[in-house]
C-alpha cells in the first residue's frame, strides 16, 4: 500500500497497568499467563441489594505511592489510576523529562464513566444533606484523567479524552495512532480507565447480565459479565523517534477500524462487528489468513459471546477453527473504558512474547461459540498479527491490529 | 512575523483540493433560535437567549437564569418512536442532526452510510442521567431502578442514536474535551475524512441544562450572580464576573469537496486548518497561542489574513483577559484591527456545544457578510482593548475566521475556516 511508506510506522514502547491481577507490566503478564483471577467481594459500595456481589476490584492500588498526598483529593480514582499507569508506562519507556520534548507528546485517554464515582459522591452528601466541596465539582468533568495526565507530566501536544463506553481504550488507542500518521505528535500516551462504579452495578444488574461467582466467556452455562476497574497505558511512538532514542520496541500498530451498529443501544450486531473487523485488516493491509490471535471483547454475557463468536465466523470462515480467541474478561471482569486497552496491552505482549492469555473458567463449549477459545492454560504458540476487538453501547465498535515489530 | 510557509505539508495536503474539507449544512438547536437561519438572524440582531431556567428548580440557587432552549418540540424533528426514554442532550443533538442533514440535502442510505460518520462533543452529556439513575438507586434501592433508562448513562449515547435515528455505520466517536469538546469533535471528523475514511460526518457538539451541570458551577464560583447581583453576560467588559449557564446543539456536515462536488452539495465554508495545543499550567495562554499558531501554519496564513476572530470570551475575568493577550501576542499589532466577538454575549456558555456553535455562527459571518457582535458591551476593561464589535453586528465581507476555545483544565483548540468556491 503506497500510503504506507509515506507517512511514520507506529511502535509501543512503554506499558502501565493498575489492575486487579497486578500494578505494573510484569504482575499484569505473569498473571494472564498463570490464569490468575481478579474477581473478589466488592468493597467499595454495599451490594446487599443488588442480585450480585463480586466483581473486580484492583484493592491492593495506593494511590498515595504514585501522586503526591497533596494532590490526591482532587482526583478521583479513575484520574489516580490512570496517572499511576501513566508513571509506570514512562518509566517502562525510558522516557525521562530531558527525553521527552514536552511540545509534541500528546495524550489520547479513553473512558466510559471516569467521573461516576465522583457524581455517586455527590449524591450521597446531597441525600445526607451535606455540603459538597469544590474538590468534587472540580473533578467531575469527564476529561479530568487525560487532562491531569497532561498536566502532571508537563505535556503540551493534543489532550483528547474519548467516552466511546467500553470500546473507550481502542478509539484512544487509535486516535493516538492517528496523530502519529498526521505528524501531529512524536509520542502519545494511550490508553484509558475505569473506576468500580455503584452505578454500573446497578445497571448491569438490572439489565440481569452479571454473573453470580465467575466470568466464563464462550462457556455454554456463561451468566454474565463481572463489573470491574483498572488502567491501561501505552506509549506509541513514530519509529523515527524510538529508533532515534534507542528505545525499545513491544510491537507496531498497523491499523485499525471503527464502525457503528446504527441499530441497538446495547446489543451488539453481528453484521457490525464483523464489518469492524474487516475494515481494521483492510486498513492495515493484512488478510485473514495473517491474523494469528484475536483478543475478543468477551464479556461473558449470552448476546455477546455467542454473536461475537457468529461474526468471527462470518470474517474468517473455515480459518476459524484456526485462530485461537481469548477472552481475558475471564480473569480481569470489565474494566469498562479501560478493557480495550488494558486487552491492547495482552496483545501486545502476545505478539512480543509468543504466548496467548487464556480463557479462565471453561468448562462446557458452546456450539454456539464455535471458537477455539484458549481454555484455561496460556498457549505458547508464534504470534506475529494480533487483532483486539471492542463493542460498546450505542452500537460503537472498533478492532486494532497489532504486529510483531520487525525492521 | 510571518508564519506562513506555502511549502508546509498542509499547504501539500490542501493541493489535492478534492481532499478539501468544507462544510455542507449546518443544524442548530440554541437558546437564540432553532435552525441555522434563526440562529445566524439572532446573531446578526445581536438578541438574547436569557431566560428564566424553567426546566429545573432553582430555588436552592441564588441564580435563576440560564440559556435554555425554549420553543423546542423534538418529536417534530426525530418523531415519537422512544421519544419518552430519550434524554434532553439526546434530543437536542438527534435534532441538530435532522436539521443539519435537510440543511446539506444528505440522504443516508445503504450507498453512503459506510462511509459516514458521527463526531459529538459532549462532556457532561449524560450526567443528568447519571445523577438520577444513581439518586433512584440510592433512594429506593438498586433493584427498583428502571433498567431502560441504563444506556442514556453513558455519555456517548447521545452520540449513538444520531446514528441509530439516522442510520449511520461508518463510524461514531464521542469527544469528552469540555470547553473544547466540539472543536475537537470538528477536528476528529475533519482528519477522518483527510485519512480518506470518511467522504461525510456529522461533527458538533451537545450541552444540555440541567441541575447537577448548574449545581457544579454554581459551586465553582463560576455563574455570574452568585451573588445576588443581576446575572450579567458581558464579555470583554470592566463588570464581567461570571458565565450564565446555558445549553444548545449544533451539527455541521463535513464533508470532502469532491464528495460534496459529486452530489450537487452547496459549499459553506472550508476547514482550512487546525490545531490544539495544552497547558499545564492552567490557562496561561500558552497553549491557546500555540493552537492558533498550528492552525494558521496549517491554513497557510499570516495571522494579518485572518478576518474575524471568534473567541471563546464568556464574561469571566480569567478566560476574557487570556484571551485578549493571546491575540495580541500571536497578531501583534493587527490584533488592534482584526475584529473579535464573542457570541457567548447572546447564547451563554453552552461548554461543550461552544465551539460548534461559534464555528456556525462563523460560517454566517462568512456567507451572509456581518460580524456578530458582542453585547451588553458599556464599560471598557483597559485590558481587554480590542475590537469587541460592540453591541451591534457589523456588515462587513469577509473570507478568513479563526475560531477558539479553551478549557481551564489547559486544552485549547483552534480552527480557521474560509469562503471558498461553491
Amino acid at each position: 500500500m503506497q500510503r504506507r511508506h509515506m507517512k511514520s510506522r507506529v511502535v509501543i514502547t512503554g506499558i502501565g497497568v493498575v489492575s486487579s491481577i497486578g500494578i505494573g507490566k510484569d504482575a499484569f503478564w505473569n498473571s494472564l499467563l498463570e490464569g490468575k483471577s481478579g474477581i473478589s467481594p466488592v468493597e467499595s459500595f454495599d451490594t446487599s441489594g443488588h442480585f450480585t456481589h463480586m466483581g473486580g476490584e484492583v484493592k491492593l492500588f495506593r494511590p498515595e505511592e504514585f501522586i503526591p498526598k497533596e494532590r490526591l483529593k482532587l482526583m478521583n480514582r479513575a484520574t489516580q489510576m490512570a496517572l499511576a499507569a501513566t508513571g509506570l508506562a514512562m518509566e517502562d519507556s525510558a522516557l525521562t523529562p530531558d527525553v521527552l520534548s514536552g511540545a509534541r507528546t500528546a495524550v489520547s485517554h479513553g473512558t466510559t464513566l471516569g467521573t461516576v464515582t465522583t457524581a455517586e459522591k455527590v449524591n450521597d452528601l446531597l441525600l445526607a444533606g451535606e455540603e459538597i466541596g469544590y474538590e468534587l465539582f472540580y473533578q467531575m468533568p469527564t476529561h479530568a484523567a487525560s487532562s491531569m495526565i497532561s498536566r502532571e507530566f508537563g505535556f503540551t501536544g493534543p489532550c483528547f479524552m474519548f467516552s466511546t463506553a467500553c470500546a473507550a481504550g481502542n478509539y484512544a488507542i487509535a486516535y493516538a495512532y492517528d496523530l502519529l500518521r498526521l505528524g501531529r505528535a512524536d509520542v502519545v500516551i494511550a490508553g484509558a480507565s475505569d473506576p468500580m462504579s455503584r452505578l454500573e452495578y446497578t445497571g448491569f444488574n438490572q439489565f440481569k447480565a452479571v454473573a453470580p461467582e465467575i466470568c466464563q466467556p464462550f462457556d455454554k452455562d456463561r451468566k454474565g459479565m463481572m463489573l470491574a476497574e483498572g488502567a491501561g497505558i501505552l506509549v506509541l511512538e513514530s519509529l523515527e523517534n524510538a529508533e532515534r532514542r534507542g528505545a525499545d520496541i513491544y510491537a507496531e500498530i498497523l491499523g485499525y477500524g471503527l464502525s457503528c451498529d446504527a441499530r441497538h443501544m446495547t446489543t451488539p450486531s453481528v453484521e457490525g462487528i464483523a464489518e469492524c473487523m474487516r475494515k481494521a485488516l483492510r486498513e492495515a493491509g493484512i488478510t485473514i489468513e495473517d491474523v494469528d490471535y484475536i483478543s475478543a471483547h468477551g464479556t461473558g454475557t449470552r448476546a455477546n459471546d455467542k454473536n461475537e463468536s457468529a461474526a468471527i465466523k462470518a470474517v474468517f470462515g473455515r480459518l476459524t477453527e484456526n485462530i485461537p480467541v481469548s477472552s481475558i474478561k475471564s480473569m480481569l471482569g470489565h474494566t469498562m473504558g479501560a478493557a480495550s486497552a488494558l486487552e491492547a496491552i495482552a496483545c501486545t505482549l502476545a505478539v512480543k512474547h509468543d504466548i496467548i492469555p487464556p480463557t479462565i473458567n471453561f468448562e462446557t463449549p458452546d456450539p454456539e461459540c464455535d471458537i477455539d477459545c484458549v481454555p484455561n492454560r496460556a498457549r505458547k504458540q508464534a504470534v506475529n498479527i494480533a487483532l483486539n476487538n471492542s463493542y460498546a453501547f450505542g452500537g460503537n465498535n472498533a478492532s486494532l491490529v497489532l504486529k510483531k515489530f520487525t525492521e | 512575523m510571518t508564519l506562513a510557509r506555502k511549502d508546509t505539508p498542509g499547504r501539500a495536503r490542501a493541493e489535492e483540493a478534492g481532499r478539501d474539507i468544507v462544510v455542507t449544512g449546518i443544524g442548530v438547536i440554541s437558546p437564540l433560535g432553532i435552525g441555522r437561519e434563526a440562529f445566524w438572524k439572532g446573531l446578526e440582531e445581536g438578541r438574547s437567549g436569557f431566560k428564566e431556567i424553567s426546566i429545573f428548580d432553582t430555588s436552592e440557587f441564588s441564580v435563576h437564569v440560564g440559556g435554555e432552549v425554549s420553543d423546542f418540540d423534538p418529536e417534530s424533528y426525530i418523531g415519537k418512536k422512544d421519544l419518552r426514554i430519550l434524554d434532553r442532550s439526546t434530543k437536542l443533538v438527534t435534532s441538530a442532526a435532522r436539521l443539519a442533514t435537510d440543511d446539506a440535502g444528505l440522504d443516508i442510505s445503504d450507498d453512503n452510510t459506510h462511509y459516514t460518520g458521527v463526531s459529538v462533543g459532549t462532556t457532561f452529556g449524560s450526567l443528568h442521567s447519571i445523577a438520577q439513575f444513581d439518586l433512584t438507586g440510592l433512594r429506593e434501592g438498586p433493584r427498583f431502578v428502571n433498567p431502560s433508562l441504563f444506556p442514556n448513562t453513558v455519555i456517548n449515547s447521545p452520540a449513538s442514536q444520531v446514528s441509530i435515528r439516522f442510520g449511520i455505520k461508518g463510524f461514531n466517536t464521542t469527544v469528552s474535551t469540555g470547553f473544547c469538546a466540539s472543536l475537537d469533535a470538528v477536528i476528529y471528523a475533519a482528519d477522518f475524512i483527510r485519512l480518506k475514511r470518511a467522504e461525510a460526518v456529522l461533527a458538533g457538539g451537545v450541552e444540555e441544562l440541567c441541575e447537577e451541570t448548574f449545581r457544579g458551577f454554581h459551586t465553582l464560583g463560576f455563574l455570574s450572580g452568585a451573588d445576588g447581583s443581576p446575572p450579567l453576560c458581558c464579555p470583554f467588559d470592566a463588570r464581567r464576573n461570571g458565565i450564565i449557564l446555558s445549553e444548545g446543539a449544533a451539527i455541521l456536515i463535513l464533508e470532502s469537496r469532491a464528495h460534496a462536488l459529486r452530489r450537487g452539495a452547496t459549499v459553506l465554508a472550508r476547514i482550512s486548518g487546525y490545531g490544539n495545543s495544552f497547558d499545564p499550567a492552567g490557562s496561561t495562554g500558552r497553549g491557546l497561542c500555540k493552537a492558533i499558531e498550528l492552525a494558521l501554519g496549517e491554513a497557510s496564513l499570516d495571522p494579518g489574513e485572518i478576518d474575524y476572530i471568534s473567541a471563546s470570551a464568556n464574561s469571566t475575568q480569567k478566560l476574557d483577559r487570556m484571551e485578549t493577550e493571546v491575540l495580541k501576542k500571536v497578531f501583534g499589532r493587527d490584533a488592534y484591527t482584526i475584529p473579535v466577538s464573542s457570541i457567548k454575549s447572546m447564547v451563554g456558555e453552552t461548554f461543550s456545544a461552544s465551539g460548534a456553535l461559534s464555528l456556525s455562527a462563523a460560517v454566517g459571518a462568512l456567507n451572509n457578510g456581518f460580524l456578530p457582535p458582542t453585547v451588553n458591551y458599556s464599560e471598557r476593561d483597559p485590558g481587554c482593548d480590542l475590537d469587541y464589535v460592540p453591541n451591534e453586528a457589523r456588515q462587513k465581507e469577509i473570507r478568513k475566521a479563526l475560531v477558539i476555545s479553551s478549557d481551564p483544565y489547559g486544552s485549547n483548540t483552534a480552527v480557521v475556516i474560509e469562503k471558498t468556491r461553491r
